[in-house]
C-alpha cells in the first residue's frame, strides 16, 4: 500500500519497530536455479536447501547430485561438472534462440525436472536516468531502461540492476500486457536510491518464456521488499516438477552500462 | 419518523411500528380511542380519537428536552428487541453515534457500528468491516436505498457518510427481511435526515482535519423540506504553503455532499430526492494522481391508498468510478474504471390488522461494469485499451409475512426470488483448472450469457416468555451476484468489482441462528445472546500470483470453494441514566476451504478474530460537560508467516508451508473524548470536543514486514508496522 507510507510520511505518525515472531520450522527443502544464457556458456545451476527462519543465513548447499541439461532442439546432452558449494557448471551447450532445454536433476533418487524455451532475441536500447526531487530538495536518480517490444507476441523481461558492479537486490518483472509493440521506457524504482551522478550503471535484460514471469512476479512478492509483500503470500510458481523451489530459465540477455550523468 | 411506535391506550399490547417513511395503520373497532405516540428522544404523544369511518392523522413529536437523565424511555418501544422476531438487528441512534470518540474527531457511522457485536473491523484506518465472518464486500451499504460501493473516504481513514445528514442506521447480520438482498453478510440501511419543515438551520463543525457545514429548511411550511451538508478535509492545504516544490505538488483531500428533498403534495402523495456526492484526491507529485468516489440519486414516490395500503417507488441512480493518472518520463497513462447502476423499485405494505402484515414487492437494477479503460499518450511506453464494458441485470421479487398467531409467538417470514444474467453482446471465455482459455464465445447481440435463479427463504420466529424476555430462531439464504476483487485485506479504492458469469457462480449464504432476549423490569437495561452457523458457497480466492489489474479474461485468476462462520454474540446496554453504553463480546471463528489453497484444507479466513470486545460509556457530568470512551480489544488477524527461508539470485526469500497459521498480535485501544456544551445563546448553540484517540498509545499492528536485517546480513528479521499512536483532536460544532 504505497499511498499509506506517503500518508504516514505526511502526519508523521507512524512507526516501525523490530518484533520477536516466533515461527514454526519446516524439513528443509530443495532449491534448484538454473540458467541459460544467450552468451556463451558455461551455464550455471545452483542447489542448496532452506533452513528454519530463525537461523543464520548460511543456506547448505546440495553436493553429489546428478545435474543433466538437454538441448532437445538439437539434441544434445550435457551432464554438469559439479563445482563447490553445490554450483554444477554445463560443458559443452551453448544457448540459442528458439531452442528448448531440459533440466535434470537427481537428488537422493529423486527427479526433478523442468523444460524451458529460449525466446527469439530482444534487444536493450539504452540506459537513461530520471531525477525525482524529494522533501527535503533531495534529488533521487533512478535508471530508465528503453527497448522496443515485439508486436504481436506475448514477451516477458526481467532487467537486473548494477551500480559499481554491485547488483541491486530488487526484482524487475515486466511483461507486455499493456505495452505489445511499443517502444517502451521505463524507471526502475529500486526500494531506495542506489544511483548517484558519476556512478558506473549496468542493466542486464533477460528474454523469457512465460515460465520466467510467473516465477518471478510471484518470487517479488515474497522477498524482503516490503512494499510488494502480498497478504498472501505463497511459494513462487515454480516450473520444477518434484516439489523444488526455484526455477530453471532459458533466456536471451542484452546488456548496456552507461555513467550517470 | 421512522420505528416510532403507536398502540391504543385500550390495548396497549398491539404495538405498531412506523414504516420508513413515517406510515402506520392501525385497525379497530368504531369508538374512542386514546392513541400512544412514542419515539426514542421525542416526547410522547396522546391524542384522543373518535373513531367511526377511516381516519388519516399526520402527528408531530417535539423533541425530548436536551438532557440526557430527562429522556423518558417510552414503556413500548423499549421492548420491541425482544418482542420482534427479527434477529441480528441493530439500530443506532444519532445521538449515541455522535458520542462515541473517533479518529480526529470525525463522527463515522460506519466505525460505530464496529463496536457492535458480530462486526468486525477491517484493521486501523479502514472503514471496511466483516460481519458474521463474511468478507468485506459482502456487505450492503444503502444510503437512502442506493447501493454505495466503496463507503470510505482516503483509503479508510473516513466513511462516506456524513452523520450530520444522517437520521437513521440499521444494522442487519444476515437475518435481513425479503425486501433485502444482493450480499451475503449483512445490510447496512443508512437514511438521511429529510430537513426541517419549520425553520431554517445552520449547523456544522470545524475541525483539525475537516470541517463541515449543514444548512437545513422547509420548502414550504409543514409541506416540505430540504437538507444539504458539505464537507472537507484540508490537511493537504498546508502542503501548499511549503516552498519544497515536492510537498507542494502533493494532493490529499476529499469532499462530499449530502442533499434531500421532499415534499407532501397531499394527504396520500408524497415525494422525495436524495442524492450523495463524494470525491477523493490523492496525488503524488506530479508523476502519480489517483481521484474516486461514489455519486447517488434518488427519487421516491410514496402513495397511500388507503387506511391499509402503503406503496413507495424509488427511481435510483448509483455510480462509482476512479481514476488514476500516471506521468512519468514519457509515459502518461490514464486508467478509468466504474460501476454504474440504474434501479427501479417498487414496495407495498398490506396491514391487514395489527397482528397481521404483509410486503411485497420487486426490484430490477441494471448494472454496467467498465473494468478498466486505458488511455495512453502516442509517446507512452502503453498501448490504449479498453476491457469490455459488462452488462448485467439483477431482478428481484418477494413477498414477506409478518404474522402473530398467537400472542406470545411471533413470525416474520418470507420469499425473495432473484434472476441475475450477465448480458452480450462480447467476447466471453471459459477456462480450464490451470487457467487456460478453453474456449471463446463470441456474443453479438444482448442476449444472457449465464443467468442464474435463486429462491432465498426468510425466516424468524419469536417466542415471549414473559413481557420482556423471549426466545428467537431464524433461518435464511442470501445470495450475492457481485464480487469485488481484492489481493488485500480491505476495500482498496482499485478494486475490481466483476458481475456472475458462466465461470464465477452466485455466491450463496445460509445462516440459522438462535438467541435469548432479556429486557430490564424498568427499561434500563437491554441484554441479549445469538449464536450463529453460516454455511457459504462459491467463495472466491485468488490462484497464486494472481493478475487482477486490467484483465479481460480476470476469472481465470480465481478459485472457488466453501466457507463456513459459526461464533456468539453477546451484549448488554443501559439505555438511561447519567451513564449509558454498552458491552459487546463475540466468540467466533471463520474458516475457508478452497481447492488450490493450503492442500485443499480448511484454513482460518485472514478476517478470522477469534475474541471481540467492545465496551463504550457515555457519561453526563453535568449540564454542560459530557465524557465518553470505548476500549476495543481482539484478537489479530490470521496471517501467512513463513517456516523457512532460502537464497535465489542473491536475495533471500521466504519458504511458505500453511495458509493463515498464525496470529498478528492482539490489537486493543482506548478512546476517550469530552464535550462542553456552550451556554446557549439566543437561537445559537456551540460546543467543543476534545478527543484522544489511541489514549495510551499503543502501537497496534498494521504490518509485519520478513527482511534481512540491516545490522547482520547473517539474520534475518520481522519488523512490524503500526500507523498511530496517539492521535488528539479537538472540533468545535455550531447550530442555529
Amino acid at each position: 500500500m504505497y499511498f499509506l507510507l506517503v500518508i504516514l510520511l505526511f502526519t508523521g505518525l507512524g512507526c516501525k519497530k523490530v518484533i520477536d515472531v516466533n515461527l514454526n520450522d519446516a524439513d528443509p527443502q530443495i532449491v534448484i536455479e538454473g540458467n541459460i544464457f544467450s552468451t556463451p556458456g558455461p551455464y550455471y545451476v545452483q542447489i542448496s536447501k532452506t533452513v528454519n527462519y530463525s537461523a543464520n543465513n548460511q543456506f547448505p548447499p546440495v553436493t553429489g547430485a546428478t545435474v543433466i541439461i538437454k538441448d532437445l532442439t538439437a539434441g544434445q546432452t550435457d551432464t554438469l561438472t559439479e563445482l563447490p558449494k553445490g554450483l554444477y557448471a554445463t560443458r559443452k551447450l551453448n544457448g540459442i534462440e528458439g531452442r528448448i532445454y531440459q533440466l535434470q536433476v537427481i537428488i537422493a533418487g529423486k527427479v526433478y525436472s523442468a523444460n524451458s524455451k529460449m525466446p527469439a532475441a530482444a534487444q536493450l536500447d539504452s540506459v537513461s536516468f530520471e531525477k525525482i526531487s524529494r522533501p527535503g530538495s533531495k534529488t533521487d536518480w533512478y535508471a530508465v531502461i528503453n527497448y522496443q517490444d515485439p508486436i504481436g507476441i506475448s514477451n516477458y523481461y526481467l532487467f537486473t540492476l548494477f551500480v559499481n558492479g554491485r547488483k541491486i537486490n530488487n526484482t524487475f518483472v515486466y511483461d507486455d500486457r499493456f505495452s505489445d509493440g511499443r517502444y517502451v521506457s521505463r524507471t526502475l524504482r529500486t526500494d531506495s536510491a542506489y544511483i548517484n551522478p558519476g556512478d558506473s550503471v549496468r542493466v542486464l535484460m533477460q528474454h523469457m518464456g512465460k515460465e520466467g514471469f510467473d516465477y518471478y512476479s510471484s518470487f517479488s512478492q515474497v522477498t524482503g521488499n516490503g512494499a510488494l509483500q502480498t497478504i498472501s503470500p505463497a511459494n513462487p510458481n515454480s516450473n520444477l516438477s518434484g516439489g523444488a523451489l526455484g526455477y530453471f530459465i532459458a533466456s536471451y540477455t542484452s546488456t548496456r552500462r552507461t555513467l550517470a550523468k | 419518523m421512522i420505528g416510532a411506535s403507536t398502540y391504543l391506550l385500550e390495548n396497549p399490547q398491539k404495538i405498531t411500528l412506523s414504516n420508513g417513511y413515517g406510515f402506520f395503520s392501525i385497525t379497530a373497532k368504531a369508538g374512542n380511542y386514546k392513541l400512544v405516540v412514542n419515539s426514542t428522544g421525542y416526547q410522547p404523544d396522546t391524542l384522543s380519537i373518535a373513531l367511526s369511518a377511516n381516519l388519516t392523522l399526520v402527528i408531530k413529536l417535539r423533541p425530548a428536552g436536551k438532557e440526557l437523565a430527562e429522556v423518558v424511555v417510552s414503556t413500548s418501544r423499549k421492548n420491541d428487541q425482544v418482542t420482534k422476531p427479527l434477529m441480528g438487528v441493530q439500530r443506532l441512534s444519532m445521538k449515541e453515534m455522535n458520542s462515541v470518540p473517533v479518529i480526529f474527531g470525525e463522527r463515522d457511522v460506519l466505525k460505530t457500528i464496529q463496536l457492535l457485536p458480530g462486526v468486525k473491523s477491517a484493521g486501523e484506518g479502514n472503514s471496511g468491516f466483516f460481519v458474521r465472518g463474511g468478507a468485506a464486500d459482502q456487505n450492503l451499504i444503502l444510503l437512502d436505498e442506493a447501493t454505495v460501493y466503496n463507503a470510505s473516504h482516503l483509503l479508510g481513514f473516513f466513511s462516506a457518510f456524513n452523520s450530520d445528514a444522517i437520521k437513521d442506521v440499521t444494522l442487519y447480520k444476515g437475518a435481513m427481511p425479503a425486501e433485502y438482498g444482493g450480499r451475503l453478510a449483512s445490510v447496512v440501511d443508512v437514511k438521511m435526515l429529510d430537513g426541517n419543515n419549520q425553520e431554517f438551520h445552520a449547523s456544522g463543525g470545524i475541525g483539525l482535519i475537516s470541517s463541515r457545514l449543514n444548512l437545513e429548511g422547509p420548502l414550504k411550511k409543514d409541506k416540505g423540506s430540504f437538507i444539504v451538508s458539505g464537507r472537507r478535509t484540508y490537511a493537504d492545504v498546508f502542503l501548499g504553503l511549503s516552498r519544497d516544490s515536492s510537498i507542494r505538488d502533493n494532493s490529499l483531500y476529499f469532499y462530499d455532499f449530502n442533499a434531500k428533498a421532499n415534499y407532501t403534495l397531499n394527504k396520500k402523495n408524497r415525494l422525495f430526492l436524495s442524492g450523495y456526492f463524494g470525491r477523493d484526491k490523492l496525488g503524488f507529485g506530479r508523476t502519480f494522481g489517483i481521484d474516486y468516489g461514489n455519486s447517488t440519486a434518488t427519487l421516491r414516490w410514496n402513495h397511500i391508498f388507503n387506511g391499509r395500503l402503503f406503496m413507495n417507488n424509488s427511481f435510483i441512480y448509483s455510480n462509482y468510478n476512479y481514476n488514476i493518472e500516471i506521468r512519468s518520463g514519457v509515459n502518461n497513462l490514464l486508467i478509468k474504471s466504474k460501476i454504474e447502476d440504474l434501479s427501479l423499485k417498487s414496495d407495498f405494505q398490506y396491514f391487514i390488522n395489527n397482528d397481521n402484515k404483509f410486503n411485497f414487492g420487486f426490484q430490477i437494477t441494471r448494472h454496467l461494469l467498465s473494468p478498466g479503460v486505458v488511455e495512453a499518450s502516442a509517446t507512452s511506453s502503453f498501448n490504449s485499451r479498453a476491457l469490455p464494458l459488462k452488462k448485467a441485470m439483477e431482478n428481484a421479487a418477494y413477498i414477506n409475512h409478518e404474522y402473530a398467531p398467537f400472542d406470545n409467538f411471533r413470525l416474520n417470514y418470507g420469499l425473495r426470488l432473484t434472476y441475475f444474467a450477465l448480458l452480450g453482446p462480447g467476447t466471453f471465455y471459459s477456462y480450464d483448472t490451470t487457467g487456460n482459455v478453453k474456449e471463446t464465445i463470441q456474443k453479438n447481440d444482448g442476449s444472457a450469457i449465464a443467468t442464474y435463479i435463486n429462491p432465498e427463504p426468510r425466516f424468524s420466529a419469536s417466542w415471549l416468555l414473559g413481557p420482556i424476555s423471549s426466545v428467537k430462531a431464524s433461518f435464511t439464504r442470501n445470495v450475492q451476484n457481485l464480487h469485488l476483487l481484492s489481493n488485500s485485506a480491505a476495500i482498496n479504492p482499485t478494486d475490481i468489482w466483476i458481475p456472475s458469469s458462466n465461470n464465477v457462480r452466485p455466491e450463496i449464504a445460509d445462516q440459522a441462528s438462535v438467541g435469548y432476549y432479556q429486557n430490564s423490569a424498568n427499561g434500563m437495561y437491554e441484554f441479549f445472546v445469538e449464536a450463529y452457523y453460516k454455511w457459504m458457497q462459491n467463495q472466491v480466492d485468488y490462484r497464486n500470483g494472481a493478475q487482477l489489474r486490467a484483465n479481460e479474461q480476470v476469472e481465470s485468476q480465481l478459485l472457488f470453494g466453501t466457507g463456513r462462520a459459526y461464533g456468539i454474540e453477546w451484549f448488554l446496554k443501559k439505555r438511561a441514566g447519567l451513564l449509558t453504553g454498552w458491552i459487546s463480546y463475540t466468540l467466533a471463528r471463520t474458516e475457508r476451504k478452497i481447492e488450490g489453497i493450503n492442500q485443499g484444507n480448511w484454513y482460518p479466513a485472514r478476517q478470522d478474530q477469534t475474541h471481540n470486545l467492545a465496551i463504550v460509556g457515555i457519561y453526563q457530568l453535568n449540564k454542560r460537560w459530557s465524557l465518553s470512551a470505548n476500549w476495543v480489544y481482539n484478537t489479530g488477524n490470521a496471517v501467512t508467516f513463513p517456516s523457512g527461508k532460502y537464497r535465489v539470485n542473491g536475495q533471500t526469500a521466504y519458504y511458505y508451508t500453511e495458509r493463515n497459521g498464525y496470529r498478528f498480535p492482539d490489537y486493543h485501544r482506548l478512546d476517550l473524548s469530552a464535550t462542553l456544551k456552550n451556554k446557549p445563546k439566543k437561537g445559537r448553540e456551540g460546543s467543543w470536543t476534545f478527543s484522544l484517540y489511541n489514549a495510551y498509545g499503543r502501537e497496534n499492528t498494521y504490518s509485519i514486514e520478513f527482511k534481512d536485517d540491516p545490522n547482520n546480513s547473517e539474520r534475518t528479521i520481522a519488523e512490524q508496522t503500526a500507523l498511530f499512536r496517539w492521535v488528539p483532536s479537538i472540533t468545535y460544532n455550531f447550530k442555529f
